[in-house]
């Protein structure tokens, strides 16, 4: 991509890290999980029984976490073969709307991903289809584990504030799930963020634009005089 | 009728300029709200379980960071300049041999996007040094990607075989002829193309340089034994070590320590110009782990992979809406209660697919229409295999096809391009695809050839 | 809409995973959709997911609490999260044969466990047989010390591990479409399933053959939300039941018959089957029985016993 993203100042430079550090790790812990478990099945005839499932795991995480800082560095895939033949004053207004419905997605997704994890924490959903009505009386579902990933010694204490006591075996579900509202959560910020940014007229859209890059491109190409 | 509706909205959507991912997801959540009794709850698990439901999706962001690593750690470069010295020189020799890799990796491979992912930017890369324009190059690639699922192994025969019981093995032999015959044409187009066109070559450099290339790349060349090996086993020697998806990951590692430890382009033992040997800086072991190098490669693989994944994992929600309205079942039941022929049966099968495969990802498609046609199919005496085989071949036509085409949006995304310049650059290579529809529907034989040869002739029951 | 659901009928998702028309529970799940939407014209009106189109095992019963699906059948492992009880099923030779299962899931105790997690908002309904797993590899299986060494692919479940370490095996998880591949080139080198798996999913194909061990239970469990059955009107609730159970028993009586014909059909196919004489079968049983004592404490040791004295009498 031609123009990378810049944060600006000490605290956008730290949270532009943190975010990349995230993604980094993530995906490379799915891979080393994964590789080890390979080599522990051939080499030393065994398992990590809770290989696949943290991997996958780590793979909702890493996605989930990482649509928000894809907003932001303006990398989702999108059509702008339309937006192109309007002049720039109605391409504004188009992003402008695209950047409503996009805020309207991240609001009923945020909706269902807390209505989805609330009850796996102990925590009541929210009423009415569309729209959050105030909380509503949910069965808690907290003792929910997953199939084999363990519990950490260090999170022993979630048994006590989610489980009524109840020591966790395995880890709950409402850890590996907490990618749902907290990846969501972080869409609606980053969207609402770029919205402002397209008003402003420091953004120009949603998606990546590849069109003003291929005629860059084309060009240079030509200067090589092939 | 409501689903067109659903259909303009997602066209319109991503007009407007919406990521197509949130055109997919939410038109779909609208739909289901207006529609049906889905909850969001189950619209934001839908998303979730995109990924820790779909483990045979874990190729993708493997296949990704295994060439993120190539391309940054020079394995990539050196083996471009491999392939330009053995086929650079011929017409067209780039772009058949991007052909060969795919049909070789989709050996290798059970899913069509990480075929994409794998061999495309490298072969895309090389393409375009030595000159072939870079739709050419896409067009090309993204086509003979849809491969992968084709020659064997391939997850969406494994899906069918499981929907219709027919045999997995069968399934598997089915798809050789067809897969070679379908690189085949597209081989011959290519040539076709190149001599009509006068397509870029370059001069043929000896074989001294063969050599050392060859030589210069052998580590990353090794890496298709590696594979290979890992996959299939070596008779007498050992088993097969991995599966597919593992493959991926086993690819991610080899291509870190090839690019890291052996060609030291990238990594700890990288100093400016010159590379540092291992034993004098043994701590590399430790340090290339948390090189900001290696935290860059991460990094831009995990972005495409986060682009992609959220693409696919809204589509799996579009696949939500048509599985709980039961969409395509009222399509296949309206038209198949016309009751056809055998000949006009397989016409309405492949409209069908086409249409359904414009919308929904292969496996969950089959999963809903072969159980659907199987039974008409039997009484009207066509063959399962076959039957298996033509679906398999308009998935992959739907992976190339508008709106939803997960090999178009790989493509997209690996080769920079915007996606209605892929779509265009596609086309030519989409009706040698469509033609190979044509063939294989109509010509049994070369489907149940193989495995009748080699597993004798199939019992059909019921 | 194919089912030919009304305005006016309460809708029933029944959502699973194998075909609709050969593997038993698939049939169950036709049939009691076609009674009900017969018998119950204008009233109930079932919708058959077949083939985890709408959910697999792993999130059905997540999306059954949240009411998004009404009936589901998960295997009974799946129920281990809620209670250990039902790791019964898992326990290596805790019954004979099919008979035995059915006997211990009709009396007291059997009954009990269908109610066991209504505190967590499940209500257990019917139990529905699949059939005994049998155990196969890519070598002759006939006692334990040929599976030492071995890799299994396993439903991953506390008692299938302990019963894999048992008999010096590793237990290996794996996705689910990747097993085939998987036996086929050594990957893994066995699993263990009922008959009906075995052939539906021609895993017969790729291993030397089969060993009759018959020595676990694969069955299911058909399962709705206590707050989706609460919300019933008594009399369509009762009338669904009776049906339900009506199917239960025509279709678990022929069980066997459909597990026999998968079991036909291997042969058929030319794959070797292997019975396992008394002294034989003795030492599978005398390997893998150790693992009752790790897992007596949660799934109690009077319900082992009340299964043991049915056992007893098969
Ligand atoms: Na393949
Ligand atoms: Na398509």
């Amino acid at each position: 991509m031609s123009h990378r993203y810049e944060p600006r100042g000490p605290l956008g430079r730290f949270v532009h890290g943190l975010e990349e550090n995230v993604i980094a790790i993530l995906l490379g812990l799915m891979t080393l999980v994964t590789f080890v478990n390979v080599v522990m099945r051939y080499v030393f005839q065994s398992s990590l029984i809770w290989g696949l499932e943290v991997t996958l795991a780590l793979f909702a995480w890493l996605v989930l976490l990482g649509v928000s800082y894809a907003v932001k560095v303006n990398a989702h895939l999108g059509v702008d073969a339309m937006i192109n033949l309007l002049p720039p004053p109605a391409r504004r207004i188009l992003a402008l709307v695209a950047g409503g419905l996009c805020i309207i997605y991240a609001l009923l997704l945020m909706k269902g991903a807390w209505d989805y994890w609330a009850p796996f924490a102990g925590y009541q959903q929210t009423g009415g289809r569309w729209f959050p009505t105030g909380f509503i009386e949910t069965r808690d579902r907290a003792f929910y584990e997953t199939e084999q990933i363990p519990m950490p010694g260090f999170l022993a204490w979630m048994g006590d504030v989610f489980n009524q006591g109840e020591a966790y075996e395995k880890m709950p579900r409402l850890i590996p799930y907490f990618a749902l509202p907290l990846g969501v959560a972080l869409l609606l910020f980053r969207l609402l963020q770029a919205v402002w940014m397209i008003w402003t007229g420091e953004r120009a859209s949603l998606i990546v634009s590849h069109e003003a890059e291929d005629a860059v491109e084309d060009v240079s190409h030509m200067n090589r005089g092939d | 009728m409501d689903v067109i509706l659903l259909f303009v909205l997602i066209i319109g959507l991503m007009l407007l300029g919406v990521p197509i991912a949130i055109a997919l997801g939410l038109s779909s959540t609208l739909f289901l709200l207006w529609f049906s009794d889905t909850s969001l709850a189950s619209i934001a698990q839908t998303l979730y379980q995109a990924m820790e439901g779909h483990a045979t999706l874990l190729a993708i962001p493997f296949f990704i960071l295994a060439s993120s690593f190539m391309s940054t750690g020079g394995v990539a470069q050196r083996i471009i300049r491999f392939s330009i010295a053995c086929v650079g020189h011929l017409p067209g020799g780039l772009a058949i041999a991007g052909v060969f890799a795919c049909m070789m990796f989709a050996a290798l491979s059970g899913s069509s996007p990480a075929t994409v992912v794998a061999i495309g930017s490298i072969v895309i890369a090389a393409m375009r040094q030595v000159g072939y324009s870079k739709d050419f190059a896409a067009g090309v690639i993204c086509n003979a990607g849809t491969l992968g699922i084709l020659i064997p192994p391939s997850i969406v025969m494994v899906v069918y075989a499981s929907a219709t019981d027919v045999s997995v093995g069968r399934m598997f032999l089915a798809g050789v002829v067809p897969g070679l015959l379908a690189g085949g044409m597209l081989m011959v187009t290519i040539l076709f193309f190149a001599i009509w066109k006068g397509m870029p070559r370059e001069k043929w450099q000896g074989w001294a340089e063969i050599w050392a290339s060859f030589r210069d790349a052998f580590w990353g060349l090794m890496l298709i034994v590696v594979i290979m090996v890992g996959l299939y086993g070596i008779p007498g020697v050992t088993k097969a070590i991995f599966t597919p998806t593992e493959a991926a990951a086993v690819a991610a590692i080899w291509s870190f320590i090839v690019a890291i430890f052996i060609y030291r382009d990238m990594g700890p033992l990288r100093d400016g110009e010159t590379r540092i040997p291992l034993w004098k800086k043994p701590q590399a072991l430790v340090t290339a782990f948390f090189h900001p190098g290696t935290r860059d490669v991460l990094l831009e693989a995990g972005r495409l992979t986060i682009t992609l994944m959220f693409i696919i994992a809204n589509a799996l929600i579009l696949k939500h809406v048509l599985t709980d309205e039961q969409i395509p079942q009222d399509i296949a039941g309206a038209m198949l209660d016309a009751g056809f022929g055998k000949i006009m049966f397989l016409v309405i099968v492949n409209v069908i697919l086409l249409i359904g495969g414009q919308f929904m990802e292969p496996s969950g498609l089959i999963l809903i229409v072969a159980p659907l046609v199987f039974p008409i199919a039997i009484e009207l005496g066509v063959d399962p295999i076959h039957l298996g085989v033509i679906m398999v071949v308009n998935m992959e036509i739907g992976m190339i096809t508008p709106p939803v085409g997960l090999n178009l949006f790989v493509t997209s995304g690996v080769a920079g391009m915007s996606m209605m310049r892929v779509v265009r650059a596609a086309l030519p290579f989409l009706a040698v695809l469509f033609v190979f529809l044509i063939i294989v529907t109509y010509v049994p034989w070369i489907s149940t050839w193989l495995p009748t040869l080699m597993m004798g002739p199939e019992v059909i029951l019921r | 809409d194919p089912a030919g659901c009304d305005d006016g009928e309460t809708v029933v998702k029944f959502s699973h995973v194998t075909n609709a028309d050969k593997h038993p529970k698939g049939i169950a799940a036709s049939l009691f959709a076609e009674r009900v939407n017969a018998e119950m014209e204008g009233t109930m009106c079932v919708e058959v997911y077949p083939n985890s189109t709408l959910y697999d095992d792993d999130v059905l019963l997540e999306a059954m609490l949240q009411g998004d699906v009404q009936l589901g059948a998960p295997s009974l492992s799946k129920f281990e999260t809620f209670t250990k009880v039902f790791q019964i099923f898992d326990l290596p030779f805790m019954f004979k044969n099919i008979a035995a299962v059915d006997e211990f899931q009709a009396s007291e105790t059997g009954q009990a466990m269908k109610a066991s997690m209504e505190r967590r908002g499940l209500m257990g309904l019917e139990f529905w047989h699949n059939g005994l797993k049998q155990l196969s590899a890519n070598k002759p299986l006939l006692t334990p010390e040929d599976a030492k060494g071995l890799k299994f692919r396993v439903q991953p479940s506390d008692v299938i591990i302990a019963q894999m370490e048992a008999i010096g095996a590793s237990a290996q998880p794996m996705a689910f479409a990747e097993v085939y591949g998987a036996l086929q080139t050594g990957v893994v080198d066995g699993q263990e399933n009922a008959w009906s798996n075995i052939y539906g999913q021609k895993f017969y194909e790729v291993q030397d053959g089969t060993t009759e061990t018959n020595h676990g239970v694969l069955d299911y469990m058909v399962v709705a939300s206590t707050d989706w059955l609460d919300s019933l009107d008594p009399a369509v609730k009762d009338q669904m039941l009776t049906i339900l159970n009506e199917v239960t028993t025509e279709r678990n009586a022929a069980v066997n018959d459909v597990d026999m014909a998968a079991r036909q059909a291997i042969l058929d196919a030319g794959s070797e089957i292997r019975a396992l004489d008394d002294t034989q079968r003795q030492a599978w049983v005398d390997a893998m029985k150790p693992v009752w004592d790790q897992f007596a404490e949660g799934v109690g040791q009077d319900n082992i016993d009340a299964a043991q004295a049915i056992n007893e009498k098969h």
